[in-house]
């Protein structure tokens, strides 16, 4: 997959030229192509002097980056335990046997995401489902793919 | 607008007032996580909307102000009107324009859309009168829904920076760490480490520099204090880090936040930009010798980087793996430099000790825990939401006069605190007082605040499962007791979720507890077990009844129970449409059957059945 | 100096120094599986715990790893209490669960009476025990060309994105630290590989046995400003030519002398 090289010059240009601002410059990243492309990460090891199996340790140890492209569509399903005594798991089910995706899997046409997180501070509407940035609490397992669909 | 002095701070106060005073009428519209989520956004659009179509008496566009969290999550959105407290609960889009012409024009109560409470019917029109708001003592979230978090002249009218002001007009920094000390204040963050040693400490070490570090990384599952605080008041947390970098002698601070709160960034950002506009954060804060400014750094999403160590080697950019602590981070922290790192609430509770002194702090709460804390409740209780509670208060009071009880009918099982690193605590000990050493020694732990309760329909086993696929998860992977002993209990906790553990399991996973327990390398690994350990002691009969009896009592283990379909059912297709393995089959208006070889028990046929036609066997 | 008691023992040692250092010093058998003299301790295994206390700490104890714990004056050291027999017999035991074909760990949990493992094995691991040998030796010195990658229980040793590790020079470091012998490679038709990447090797001009890589070679001489002739000939030949020069010598001296 192409990227555009300017951005990352771009990202690379704002940041601090130290080896403390890798995990910043890789956010960045993350936000800007949705994944951590790899000529990305070797020229920010480049100009940061972090070498690159470091980068690389960072990239694969934190929960915000994926090391391959996300669809257009995020689908977040909180896994915390307020929503997971709520029921999270069937709402998961819902959604892995609607869009037949596993978590940390992209739909071959990029269209979808679907991943769990930990906890996103919602807990009293207790389960979450998440779409892109929007927010859908005391999610119905039956409601979860109409809101996947929809929001 | 720069202050350079003390004395232009409380004049600037009094315009602040005043300007708020001018505005006779104040709508609060509270975005917090939870009615944001139920569209409160858009009722404040609406509120602006119709406010600048028509010009209503007494109410400018300015009285419309956005909110952090309110708390009450379960009655969101929700909308205060002040003076007189007002609280409009579960408001709609559609009753903006009643709102502003009944309420706000005429002062009249719109009677619908008070919270009415659900055992007598009681309608309150004042928030402090409802019995959720009535128990609490709010310290930390002193401005959370009060004011508009961007806007700096609604914390300075209530009191912001004063206690900043205070320390640098009136008290040495050696004196602003005998009134922390004083005050008993120890870490919200959970270990409740006394907040005035450890500035101590760090004040004492010879070093060329000092690091000042907030810990907003809220990895705990079901905790949204911190989130709340930083969303909704995060000038609060910027003066007590200001305070602190005083009492210590530090120029440079950090907030570390996590990657799940974008929303608390940008309102923290916008804080500390505004700060240092106003000359809160700089050089020469206030006029005065003290220099120092605040940088964020976002979290990458790791639990494990609540960590204090962790954290630090996060904050310089490297893989969060914590190191062993025997010199502790107070003398060699961030960059190997001496560095005070507190949580969120901590560091919002200073300015008001310094405020309004040690002794009215040391008057709440316990000897040995004083003053408040925050926790978020959620899980199986009707009034799900964020409060403030002086230390001391019961379970019982906690979980029944503020969380309102148990909601559907259903019986109080456990009441899980202190997330991944604490416990759960049944029925008999709902009369503990919460406090640090109470909650500990009952094998729980005070943790970060947060608070789920679990009803008769929860598996205090399935429970334990999932807080240690969780830490499964987390662990760093360092050191062998948590990576491998973590993976281990796992393992066999679900083998007894699915009826296939013995009880020799049973007392090997009790052993290995205990080396991970004293093995491990950090707090992440030595406390992992806590959620076997504290549903094993309390809740045995249920481990047992899975091992010996092949039941889940709770009905939730998938291996151990069948849903079926009794003769209240209507036919109505609903649980038909939502099976996601096709096990059910039936027609129109015709009993429905499950084929149990093909069910695997997920229950959402139970969950979309209205008519109570699914049993769990 | 410090005085420290170690099983009942007054010993001398060095203030700062680390304790497992003084107990292998006096020959007392405390197992370690990630500490190695040439590299910064991390703590990773857990096996050298041993318990401390202090006379003013009025009879409380804690347990702490050896390999961390610097040395203080005063210090009372515990390295063979009933808990921590347990502690090294559990971590053992996990760890042939984790590796149950590892010969060494085996041979290890078997002097703690560890047979088999108790748990559930990992039938289809390798035997890398995750000690971070590999990876501290590769920072030493100046490469960091692989890491320890992932988290928890997926996490291993790789060299970035799974390919040929860009700044790997082929000096063997990581395989010959490693005490688990997990790290494979190959010298064969003047060529190494290790970690998938291919390396010349430079050969002895005089016997033609392998020096190093290459590439290590070219490091050394560049960075470490070791002159290049040195990677001419192998240390056997040197020595064979000291000893021609030696000889040389004697017969010279032997020949003054008459």
């Amino acid at each position: 997959m192409n990227i555009d090289m300017n951005k990352v010059t771009e990202i690379l240009e704002r940041n601090p030229k130290e080896p403390g601002a890798i995990i910043a410059v890789l956010q960045d990243f993350q936000r800007e192509f949705r994944y951590l492309p790899v000529p990305a990460m070797v020229k920010a090891s480049e100009l940061l002097h972090v070498p690159l199996s470091k980068v690389y340790s960072i990239a694969t140890f934190y929960n915000a980056f994926s090391l391959t492209p996300r669809g257009e569509k995020v689908i977040r399903i909180c896994k915390g335990t307020a929503c997971h005594i709520k029921g999270a798991d069937k709402i998961l089910e819902q959604i892995e046997a609607g869009l037949k995706l596993k978590p940390g899997e992209t739909s071959a046409d990029m269209k979808y995401t679907v991943e769990v997180v930990n906890c996103v501070g919602a807990c009293a509407m207790a389960p979450v489902l998440i779409v892109n940035d929007k927010y859908h609490g005391k999610v119905r397992c039956d409601q979860a793919m109409g809101k996947v669909k929809r929001g | 607008m720069h202050i350079d002095t003390p004395k232009k701070l409380e004049q600037w106060r009094r315009d602040c007032r005043k300007r708020q005073d001018s505005l006779k009428k104040k709508i609060l519209v509270c975005l917090g996580p939870g009615c944001l989520a139920n569209g409160s956004d858009k009722i404040l659009d609406e509120f602006k909307k119709v406010l600048k179509d028509k010009k209503a008496k007494d109410v400018s566009l300015e009285a419309v102000k956005k909110t952090g969290c309110h708390g009450f999550c379960a009655q969101g959105p929700m909308v205060v009107i002040e003076p007189g407290g007002i609280f409009y609960a579960k408001v709609k889009k559609s009753n903006v324009a009643e709102i502003i012409e009944k309420t706000l024009e005429k002062g009249e109560i719109i009677d619908k859309l008070l919270y009415s409470d659900p055992d007598n019917g009681h309608k309150y029109t004042d928030y402090k009168e409802i019995p959720f708001y009535r128990h609490q003592v709010r310290i930390s979230l002193r401005n959370c829904g009060q004011i508009d978090p961007d806007n700096i002249e609604d914390y300075i009218a209530r009191g912001g920076y004063a206690g900043l002001a205070k320390v640098l007009t009136d008290l040495r920094p050696k004196e602003v760490i005998e009134t922390i000390k004083k005050s008993g204040l120890r870490g919200r963050g959970g270990g409740g480490f006394p907040t005035g040693r450890k500035w101590e400490s760090c004040a004492q070490i010879e070093a060329p520099i000092r690091y000042v570090i907030c810990n907003g990384d809220e990895g705990d599952p079901g905790a949204f204090m911190d989130r709340c605080i930083m969303e909704g008041d995060p000038h609060s947390v910027l003066e007590g880090m200001i305070i602190c970098a005083y009492a210590v002698g530090s120029r440079e601070g950090y907030i570390y936040v996590r990657e799940e709160y974008p929303l608390a960034v940008i309102n923290l950002q916008k804080a500390i930009e505004t700060a240092r506009e106003y000359g809160f954060l700089g050089e020469k804060i206030l006029g005065s010798d003290l220099s120092f400014d605040i940088r964020i750094s976002r979290g990458g999403g790791a639990f494990v980087c609540g960590e204090s160590s962790a954290l630090m080697k996060s904050v310089a950019g490297e893989v969060g793996e914590p190191r062993a602590k025997y010199i502790r981070s107070v003398q060699k922290g961030l960059h190997d430099q001496p560095t005070v790192l507190n949580n969120v609430e901590t560091f919002a509770t200073v300015p008001v000790i310094i405020d309004k002194g040690a002794d009215w702090f040391v008057s709440i709460g316990t000897p040995k825990s004083t003053g408040t804390k925050a926790f978020s409740l959620a899980g199986k209780i009707r009034n799900t939401g964020l409060i403030e509670i002086p230390m001391g208060m019961t379970l019982r009071e906690i979980i029944y006069n503020i969380g309102g009880g148990i909601p559907d009918g259903r019986e109080f099982k456990a009441v899980q605190t202190g997330g991944p690193s604490g416990g759960c605590l049944p029925a008999d000990k709902l009369d503990l007082p919460v406090d640090f050493d109470t909650l500990t020694k009952a094998g729980s732990m005070m943790g970060s605040g947060g608070m789920i309760i679990m009803d008769d329909r929860t598996c205090p086993v399935e429970v334990a499962r999932y807080f240690l696929e969780f830490l499964v998860h987390e662990s760093c992977g360092k050191c062998v007791p948590c990576r491998e002993g973590l993976l281990q209990l796992y393992k066999y906790c679900t083998k007894i979720t699915r009826g296939e553990a013995t009880e020799a399991d049973l007392a090997l996973m009790e052993r290995l507890s205990k080396t991970i327990v004293t093995a491990s390398l950090c707090g992440l690994g030595q406390s992992g077990p806590n959620p076997f350990l504290s549903t094993v002691q309390y809740f045995r009969d249920e481990y047992l009844a899975h091992i010996r009896d092949r039941k889940c009592p709770g009905g939730v283990c998938r291996e151990l129970i069948q849903y079926v379909i009794n003769d209240k059912c209507t036919g109505c297709m609903a649980c038909l449409s939502v099976c996601p393995v096709g096990a059910i089959s039936g027609e129109k208006k015709k009993l429905h059957v499950i084929d149990q070889d093909k069910c695997d028990a997920c229950g959402s046929c139970h969950d979309v059945c209205t008519f109570a036609a699914i049993d769990i066997k | 100096m410090a005085h420290i008691t170690i099983n009942g023992k007054v010993v001398k040692a060095h203030e700062g120094e680390m304790l497992l250092a003084v107990i292998k010093r006096l020959g007392i058998d405390v197992p370690a599986l990630c500490n190695h003299e040439a590299i910064e301790p991390t703590g990773n295994c857990r096996l050298c715990m041993v318990e401390i206390t202090r006379p003013e700490w009025e009879g409380w104890k804690k347990n702490v790893t050896s390999c961390l714990y610097p040395v203080e004056d005063g210090l009372i050291v515990n390295t063979h209490t009933p808990e921590l027999l347990e502690i090294r017999k559990t971590l053992l035991d996990l760890q042939l669960a984790r590796c149950p074909n590892s010969e060494l760990i085996q041979k290890m949990a078997e002097e703690y009476g560890v047979h088999e493992t108790s748990y559930i094995a990992n039938v289809e691991g390798d035997n890398c025990i995750m000690c971070y040998a590999c990876t501290r030796i590769c920072e030493v010195l100046g490469k960091s060309a692989i890491s320890a990658v992932m988290r928890g229980q997926k996490k291993v040793i790789a060299p970035p994105f799974g390919e040929e590790p860009v700044d790997c020079i082929g000096c063997l470091a990581c395989a010959q630290i490693c005490p688990t012998d997990v790290i494979p490679y190959e010298d064969k038709d003047g060529i190494r590989t290790i970690w998938k990447k291919k390396f010349e090797l430079v050969t002895c001009k005089n016997c033609g046995k392998t020096i190093v890589t290459r590439d290590f070679a070219d490091y050394l001489i560049e960075q470490r400003r070791i002159p290049h002739e040195y990677f001419e000939t192998c240390d056997d030949c040197k020595r064979l030519e000291l000893a021609k020069k030696m000889g040389g010598l004697i017969t010279k001296a032997a020949e003054v002398a008459v």
